[in-house]
């Protein structure tokens, strides 16, 4: 049997042919995706050994001219990814563009950015980032919680400051071991906060859309309820209508004087200003805070409360394992997809 | 207690304070002012009413002071490490020792997992950056590396290290340790040696106690075999690190980073570290809660009440007590050794004889009761057959254990046997039997008792000594000269 170049470029190499031999569509040519986010050097390698990738912010074109010569390519692309709160919606307006999209595949873990009904509609599959981040967020929340409770970034200060010799020993923190911790959202990220927190000797109840089976930690419908139980609560839920503002004012003063708030899902999750007067009047103890409403400006309310407040710049994905396990993974949906296979961590229509 | 005299070396704690005050007659060392000559004259001017002292991490109690106050009884430590209280000089004047064991294991294990994430993670670091609006003019904060997962050795299994590497565990941390010796923890890998510890880890934490072997434990090899992306967590003291190899390495980035909370010249630390973004720093906070510091000023109170009422002290420090039944040559020989593991001596003979540390008890059942560990060193002969009966096992107790390198009929055996199966005697190390070579089956089984075939002298040099005693002996008749070694 005569072996016959396909697409007629006689110079393709022997690897990209190898590469993209069990997604090459009747062109030959390696399918395309829109890349809509941008990539540091090694994910855009990867993705270029594979893919045709149409890179929407190499463009430099505004987005609708650039989807409209995206679509307008032979073999148009099938699947796009996309990044979490970015300046790309996955919606209608984004399908009508390019009608041939089929997948999405996002490199975050919340889909707030993605219109899940309108994919359903069309028959559009996404892939969110599953597990990847799931230990270092949940690693962070962990690490945000013992700095608020033992101070420890305020003892750093302190030290650094030359106060120790000066002004003598440290004011005392709060034991963590035995606490009671109320976790919202008890997915990934939350289960892995949970177990972690047990083995520091703490008693773990959480909040969710509906009990989890087998999970053997309290349950509370109402997070008022959840709060009042608790001492430490942390939120770890997705943003969507139900959870925007799910920590206000009456969930805070529930909290209570002692309590300690942890913030790793979205700064929207929480009344941010309620926050702010919470902790001015001593309505709650301390807070750990890894996202705010209007990032990245200074949230200078919250920084004017030198130990009682612990905040990072939205760094809980932020190490160099999560980039590289989230560059293997995107690529593997990608696969995934274009070899006609389910998605390794497909997202569904929530019920 | 109103009329114990108690010295508070600092105010180190407002609530234990106030309490001694109203409980004891508390005297304030730190009322007096601080030059040498003034203290002592503190001390000489009150030396009749103390009978207590109260020190902490900071300020121990040494040989001087000991000799100051010739009333004192016993010194009740707010802490659980007494290196700076003089264990030998205390036990020389009879004085007795108690410290704060598990009140802050989690507090302090709590910090040593929470100081490796905030160094791996640099939490205080991206603190400082939000808190100076860097964030918005330098955009996103650097790339740090994971915790989860990362390699975990620890210095010192014991209550703090056991609670870290629980910790640690949940983590997905492979955990791994030295210790004097190995532990049955089979799923945390031992090393014999601090060198291939830090070589096969990620993040040392040093957890052990304080003493001659330990100190500069973490030297240059250490840190060299730690390396470049190593991390360094000491909750234990300054003394254990040497500060000065630890800080050039850090300036050189031979070593990755490291989590301190303790420093040899506190409150100093070293200033070269303060400008670094891979350390974080914390004033000796490992037990700072309101809760344990409550706990721990408790506890010192009940130990000072415990003393005060002749009950037993609730937290004595010691190693366990070790009880012997004739202090003959083998009897003292024994006592040598494990009084430099800090134990206690007690000993139980027909007459009693003068040794200042060892403490005497009239019967084989009292010395039971107050050791931890009895053992058997007395020769065999009618008045000592079966003197380990089962009123002195059950004395000796669930937690006790006996050992015997005597003869087997100093112990009933049967006796024995059920106490164990019954778990009325905690365990035993055997080295004789009433019916040699045969051993009771039902210990065969058994997990807290160690065997061993009569093997107390079974080393070729005693032996080959044996040998050429008996040689000796027999010459010595031979030739009409006096024995060597006659019994009779």
């Amino acid at each position: 049997m005569r072996f016959q170049w396909r697409g007629g470029a006689a110079a393709m190499s022997l690897s990209t042919m190898v590469a993209t031999s069990s997604a090459a569509p009747a062109s030959g040519k390696p399918p395309a995706i829109l890349l809509l986010r941008p990539v540091d050097p090694p994910f855009a390698v990867a993705l270029r050994e594979r893919f045709r990738v149409l890179d929407f912010l190499s463009s430099g074109e505004p987005l609708p001219a650039f989807l409209a010569a995206a679509a307008a390519v032979p073999d148009p692309p099938r699947a796009a990814v996309v990044m979490g709160g970015g300046a790309v919606r996955v919606d209608g307006v984004l399908f009508d563009a390019v009608p041939s999209l089929r997948c999405v595949v996002s490199t975050a873990a919340g889909i707030d950015h993605i219109d899940l009904p309108e994919c359903a509609r069309r028959g559009v599959v996404v892939a969110n980032s599953g597990k990847v981040y799931s230990a270092d967020v949940a690693d962070h929340a962990v690490g945000m919680l013992i700095d608020v409770m033992r101070r420890v970034s305020a003892a750093d200060r302190y030290v650094r400051r030359g106060l120790w010799p000066l002004q003598g020993d440290y004011p005392l923190g709060s034991k963590l071991s035995g606490k009671r911790v109320g976790i919202i959202g008890l997915g990934n990220i939350g289960s892995l906060i949970a177990k972690r927190l047990e083995a520091f000797g703490c008693v773990i109840s959480y909040n969710s859309r509906k009990p989890k089976d087998s999970v053997p930690y309290s349950y509370f419908a109402d997070v008022r309820a959840l709060a009042a139980d608790s001492d430490v609560l942390v939120v770890s839920c997705a943003l969507n209508k139900e959870t925007r503002r799910i920590v206000d004012g009456e969930v805070l003063d529930a909290l209570g004087p002692g309590g300690v708030l942890i913030n790793i899902g979205r700064g929207a999750n929480v009344d941010e200003a309620e926050l702010v007067r919470a902790l001015r009047e001593g309505r709650i103890a301390g807070a750990g805070l890894d996202v705010f409403d209007g990032e990245p400006k200074k949230p200078a309310a919250l920084v004017a409360m030198d130990d009682k407040v612990v905040m990072t710049p939205h760094v809980a994905v932020w190490t160099t394992e999560s980039r590289s396990d989230l560059r293997d993974h995107t690529v593997a949906n990608l696969e995934a997809f274009f070899s006609g296979e389910p998605l390794l961590t497909p997202v569904t229509m929530l019920p | 207690m109103d009329s114990l005299g108690v010295l508070l070396v600092a105010p180190m704690n407002a609530y234990l304070e106030q309490e001694l005050d109203r409980r004891c007659r508390l005297f304030r060392l730190w009322e007096a002012p601080p030059e040498p000559d003034r203290r002592a004259e503190f001390l000489r001017a009150n030396a009749s009413s103390i009978r207590a002292v109260v020190p902490y991490a900071a300020h121990g109690v040494d040989a001087a002071m000991l000799d100051a106050l010739p009333r004192l009884e016993i010194v009740a430590s707010y802490s659980v490490g007494i290196d700076r209280v003089d264990l030998a000089a205390c036990r020389a004047r009879g004085v007795r020792v108690t410290n704060t064991p598990d009140v802050l294991t989690d507090d302090v294990a709590d910090l040593a997992v929470g100081l490796a994430i905030a160094v791996l993670r640099k939490i205080p670091q991206a603190d400082r950056y939000v808190r100076a609006g860097l964030w918005k003019s330098k955009g996103d904060f650097t790339l740090t590396t994971r915790f989860s997962g990362k390699r975990v050795g620890i210095l010192g299994l014991g209550r703090i290290g056991l609670a870290v590497a629980k910790r640690a565990e949940a983590f997905g941390c492979p955990i791994s340790y030295h210790s004097r010796s190995e532990k049955p923890f089979p799923k945390y890998t031992f090393y014999t040696n601090v060198v291939d510890l830090a070589a096969n880890c990620d993040v040392l934490i040093v957890a052990c106690s304080l003493n001659k072997e330990t100190h500069h434990i973490v030297n240059r090899k250490v840190i060299d075999a730690l390396g470049p992306k190593g991390v360094l967590i000491n909750i234990g003291r300054g003394a254990h690190v040497d500060e000065p190899e630890l800080v050039s390495a850090l300036l050189e980035k031979r070593l990755g980073g490291a989590g301190l909370d303790v420093f040899e010249n506190e409150p100093f630390a070293p200033e070269q570290l303060f400008d670094l973004d891979n350390v974080v720093l914390v004033p000796h906070v490992g037990s700072d809660t309101e809760e344990t510091c409550r706990a721990m000023a408790d506890l010192v109170l009940q130990n000072l009440e415990a003393h005060a009422l002749n009950q037993p002290l609730l937290t004595p420090f010691s190693g366990k007590r070790v009880g012997i039944i004739g202090l003959g040559r083998i009897g003292l020989a024994v006592a040598k050794r494990v009084e430099a593991f800090d134990c206690p001596i007690n000993y139980y003979q027909r007459t009693k004889q003068e040794y200042p540390n060892y403490t005497y008890y009239p019967s084989v059942i009292e010395l039971a009761t107050n050791s931890d560990v009895l053992v058997v060193a007395c020769p065999l002969n009618e008045h000592t057959r079966h003197i380990v009966n089962r009123e002195v096992m059950e004395a000796l107790g669930p937690k006790g254990a006996l050992i015997n390198i005597g003869r087997g009929p100093h112990v009933d055996e049967a006796e024995i046997v059920a106490a164990l199966v019954d778990g009325r005697l905690g365990g035993a190390g055997l080295d004789v039997f009433e019916d040699e070579p045969n051993v009771p089956e039902a210990l065969l089984s058994l997990d807290n008792v160690v065997l061993v075939p009569h093997v107390g002298s079974g080393t070729h040099e005693t032996r080959k000594a044996m040998a050429d005693l008996v040689l000796g002996n027999l010459e010595a008749h031979v030739s009409g000269k006096p024995l060597l070694t006659q019994v009779v």
